[in-house]
C-alpha cells in the first residue's frame, strides 16, 4: 500500500528573493532520487505539503509547470506565525527538504482549451496562476489556447513578483499583460489602481472566455462585481482556494468547506460551485 | 440455517479459551481501572467484566491511537513506523500507544467483548480510512489484522440512543462475531467470513446451540431494546440539514458550549487528527536530527484547528465550529459516505461538563422549519 505520509527527499538548488519586503521567496528544487520525478506528475493549480523534518508541513501552490522538466518550484511567503515558512525562508541551497503530493484537482487545462483565458492575479497569489501562465505560453500548448491576458496587481513596485517574467510575457506579442500597483514610486511609470478598477478599464470579453481569479480575500471579493458586469458566466469563473491543512488527502477533517475539501475536491473551484458551498472560507 | 451457527461456550470457559489464543493473538479485552472501564491487554484469570455498560474512551483508540508514529527520522533519513505494534493504553505504565514489541509474536488483534455501537463505528471509519483515491496505511494495516467480537447490551444505558441511528443492542455491522450473555453461557453467532473461520478453527470450544438459548437470546435482546427509550427522530436529517447552514438556531444551541473538545475526544467516529514533529532531545537538550512525525487526534472544537497563519479563521467562534462537529457528522458524511457518522454510543452526553444533549441538539434542528433564516450570513 502506498503511503501517503512520506515526503520524498528534495533539495534546493536556488533560492530566488521575489520582493522588495524579502519575505516572499521562490525555492527551486530538484530530485535526490531521478525516479521520484515520475511519482510527482502534476497539472497547473495543484499543490504539495512541503515538509520540514523536525519543524512541520506547509500546503503550497507549486508554482513550476509541467513543462518545467527536473524541477519544481515553490513561492513561499514568510509568516513569522507560520513554523514551517519562517524555517524554509532560513535555509540555503543545498539543503535538503522534502514534498509530499501534488494534491488537489488543478485547473482543468484541457477544458480551457480553445478559449481566451483572462488571468486575474493579486499579491504574492499568482503562484500557480503563474504555472498555467507559463504552460500555455509554452510553444507545444500556445496554439490550443485562444487570447491570453494576464492582469496583475500588488501593493507597491516593490511588490511584484516574477518581474523578470513578467518582463518577458510583456515583450511577447500573444499575450496582454496589464500590471498594476496601489501606489506608485519615483521609478514606476505603469498603472495605478486596485485590481477591480482596472479590469473595468481593461474591460475583456467574456465570450468564449475563462476568468481565473487568485488573491487576497478582499481583491477577489471586489472582483466578483466587475467580471459579473463583464458577462462570465458563474460556471466560467475559478478560483484557487487556501485553507489550513495537515494530511493533503482528505483525511485529517480541517479544510472543509461544508462537505468539500479543499486538499482533494479543490483547490480549484468555479464560482458556480463555490456558490452551491456555505461560506465558511 | 443461520442458526446452525450459532454455538455456545460456557462462561467459565472463557478465560481458558482466551488463555490458549494468547500466542497467535494480542488479546484486548474490556478491563477496570481507577473505576474506568478500558480496553487493555488480556491477562490470565483476570475474569471479564460480562456486565460492564461502556469504556469512557471508546475503542477507536485501538486502531486510530491517541498519538503514533508515522515514521521516524534521523539525519534525514525516514523510517516508516511498522503500524503492526502492540496496542496498549497511553497511561498504563512502561506502555506508549504505539510500541513494538519484540518478543510478541504476533501482530494479529483481538478484540473481545467491544458494544456493538463501538464496532459499527468501525466500519464508518473504514469508509474514511479506505476509500478509493488515498488508503492510510497505519489504519488499515491494524484493521486487518483484527478479529472483532462483539458483545451484545443486556442493560443500555440511559443515554443510549442507538436505535435512532442504525443501531440495536444485538447490532451486527462492524463485528466479525457476536456474543451474547445468556447468564452461564456465551451464545455466539458469526457474522463475517473471517468470524466463521474463527469459529470453525476453534471447534472443539464451542457446542451447538439449542432452540431454548436462542429463545432466551432474543427475550434479553427484546427486553434490552426496550429499555432504550430515549431517542430522536432523524428521519431525513441530511436533508433538513442540507437547508439549515444559515439558520438563527446555531446562535442559541453554541451558548453553553466550553469548547473543551471531551464530546470529540470521546466520539468513536470523530477521527479528525493534526500532524505534529517531535524532535528527541537526549543530548542534554540540544536540538538533534532525530525525532519523529507523529499523528494525533484533533478536535474541530478547538479555535487553531482551521487558523491559518495568516490569522485568518474561517470557524472563528463557538458557533461555527458548534455547526462543524453537527453538519460534518450528520450531513457532510452522508454526503460523501452514505453514512452518519453517529452511533448514538452516548458518550459526548455523559461527559459533557455542561450537560449539552446531542439529542436534545439533533432534536430542536429536526424542529428547525418554523425557524428563520439567519439574516447575516
Amino acid at each position: 500500500m502506498n503511503n501517503p505520509y512520506l515526503p520524498i527527499p528534495v533539495t534546493i538548488k536556488k533560492i530566488t528573493i521575489e520582493n522588495e519586503a524579502r519575505d516572499i521567496k521562490t525555492f527551486d528544487l530538484v530530485f535526490n532520487v531521478k525516479k521520484d520525478i515520475e511519482k510527482f506528475k502534476y497539472t497547473c493549480g495543484q499543490f504539495a505539503e512541503i515538509s520540514m523534518l523536525g519543524i512541520g508541513e506547509s500546503p503550497i501552490g507549486i508554482a513550476s509547470s509541467p513543462i518545467d522538466e527536473d524541477l519544481v518550484q515553490f513561492t513561499v511567503k514568510k509568516y513569522n506565525t507560520g513554523v514551517v515558512t519562517s524555517a524554509l525562508h532560513n535555509l540555503c541551497p543545498g539543503d535538503m527538504i522534502g514534498i509530499r503530493g501534488p494534491y488537489g484537482n488543478g485547473f482543468p487545462m484541457k477544458d480551457f482549451e480553445g478559449k481566451n483565458l483572462v488571468i486575474i492575479g493579486g499579491g504574492f497569489a499568482l503562484t500557480t496562476l503563474r504555472s498555467l501562465t507559463r504552460y500555455v505560453l509554452h510553444e507545444k500548448n500556445r496554439d490550443r489556447f485562444k487570447d491570453i491576458t494576464v492582469l496583475y496587481g500588488a501593493r507597491s513596485p516593490g511588490e511584484l513578483i516574477y518581474k523578470s517574467e513578467l518582463k518577458e510575457w510583456g515583450e511577447r506579442d500573444d499575450i496582454n499583460v496589464y500590471l498594476t500597483v496601489d501606489r506608485g514610486d519615483e521609478n514606476w511609470k505603469g498603472r495605478v489602481g486596485l485590481v477591480p478598477n482596472v479590469l473595468k478599464e481593461v474591460a475583456p470579453s467574456s465570450k468564449n472566455s475563462v476568468a481565473l481569479i487568485c488573491g487576497p480575500l478582499i481583491m477577489v471579493k471586489f472582483t466578483m462585481l466587475p467580471i459579473m458586469d463583464l458577462g462570465f458566466e458563474p460556471d466560467k469563473i475559478f478560483f484557487s482556494l487556501e485553507m489550513r491543512m495537515k494530511c493533503g488527502v482528505g483525511k485529517c477533517g480541517r479544510c472543509n468547506i461544508g462537505p468539500k475539501y479543499v486538499c482533494k475536491d479543490g483547490p480549484v473551484f468555479t464560482y458556480e460551485e463555490l456558490q452551491r458551498l456555505p461560506q465558511e472560507y | 440455517m443461520e442458526n446452525l451457527k450459532l454455538k455456545i461456550i460456557k462462561k467459565k470457559d472463557v478465560l481458558n479459551f482466551l488463555d490458549s489464543l494468547k500466542e497467535e493473538y494480542n488479546i484486548l479485552v474490556p478491563k477496570e481501572k481507577d473505576g474506568d472501564i478500558r480496553f487493555s491487554e488480556f491477562s490470565s484469570g483476570e475474569d471479564i467484566p460480562w456486565d460492564y455498560r461502556n469504556t469512557k474512551i471508546s475503542p477507536k483508540e485501538i486502531f486510530l491511537p491517541r498519538t503514533e508514529t508515522l515514521f521516524s527520522f534521523k539525519e534525514g533519513t525516514l523510517t516508516p513506523s511498522d503500524s503492526g505494534g502492540v496496542f496498549a493504553p497511553a497511561n498504563e505504565p512502561k506502555g506508549s500507544a504505539q510500541k513494538t514489541d519484540s518478543n510478541k509474536r504476533t501482530a494479529n488483534y483481538l478484540i473481545f467483548g467491544i458494544r456493538p455501537c463501538d464496532a459499527q463505528a468501525f466500519s464508518l471509519l473504514d469508509k474514511l480510512f479506505g476509500g478509493d483515491d488515498f488508503q492510510d496505511p497505519y489504519y488499515l494495516k491494524r484493521k486487518e489484522q483484527a478479529v472483532i467480537i462483539s458483545l451484545a447490551c443486556n442493560k443500555p444505558q440511559i443515554t443510549c440512543f442507538c436505535t435512532s441511528l442504525k443501531g440495536k443492542p444485538d447490532n451486527e455491522e462492524g463485528s466479525d462475531i457476536i456474543l451474547f450473555d445468556l447468564g452461564e453461557n456465551i451464545l455466539t453467532k458469526p457474522i463475517t467470513k473471517k468470524g466463521e473461520e474463527f469459529i470453525e478453527n476453534l471447534n472443539s470450544w464451542f457446542k451447538e446451540a439449542k432452540e431454548a438459548d436462542i429463545e432466551k437470546k432474543n427475550k434479553l435482546m427484546d427486553l434490552s431494546l426496550k429499555k432504550i427509550c430515549s431517542g430522536v427522530d432523524l428521519h431525513n436529517i441530511k436533508e433538513k440539514l442540507d437547508e439549515a447552514f444559515d439558520i438563527s438556531l446555531w446562535n442559541e444551541i453554541h451558548q453553553k458550549c466550553l469548547g473543551c473538545g471531551i464530546c470529540t475526544y470521546l466520539c468513536p467516529t470523530c477521527y479528525c487528527f493534526n500532524i505534529i514533529d517531535e524532535m528527541d532531545h537526549e543530548t542534554g537538550g540540544l536540538a538533534t536530527s532525530r525525532g519523529k512525525r507523529i499523528r494525533c487526534w484533533d478536535s474541530c472544537m478547538f479555535s487553531l484547528f482551521t487558523l491559518h497563519a495568516s490569522g485568518h479563521n474561517p470557524r472563528p467562534t463557538f458557533k461555527e465550529r458548534m455547526r462543524q462537529r453537527i453538519m460534518h457528522k450528520f450531513n457532510y458524511c452522508p454526503e460523501n459516505f452514505k453514512e452518519i457518522f453517529c452511533v448514538g454510543c452516548g458518550r459526548c452526553i455523559r461527559n459533557c461538563p455542561v450537560n449539552l444533549d446531542l439529542r436534545e441538539t439533533l432534536a430542536s434542528l429536526m424542529s428547525f422549519g418554523s425557524m428563520s433564516k439567519d439574516k447575516k450570513v
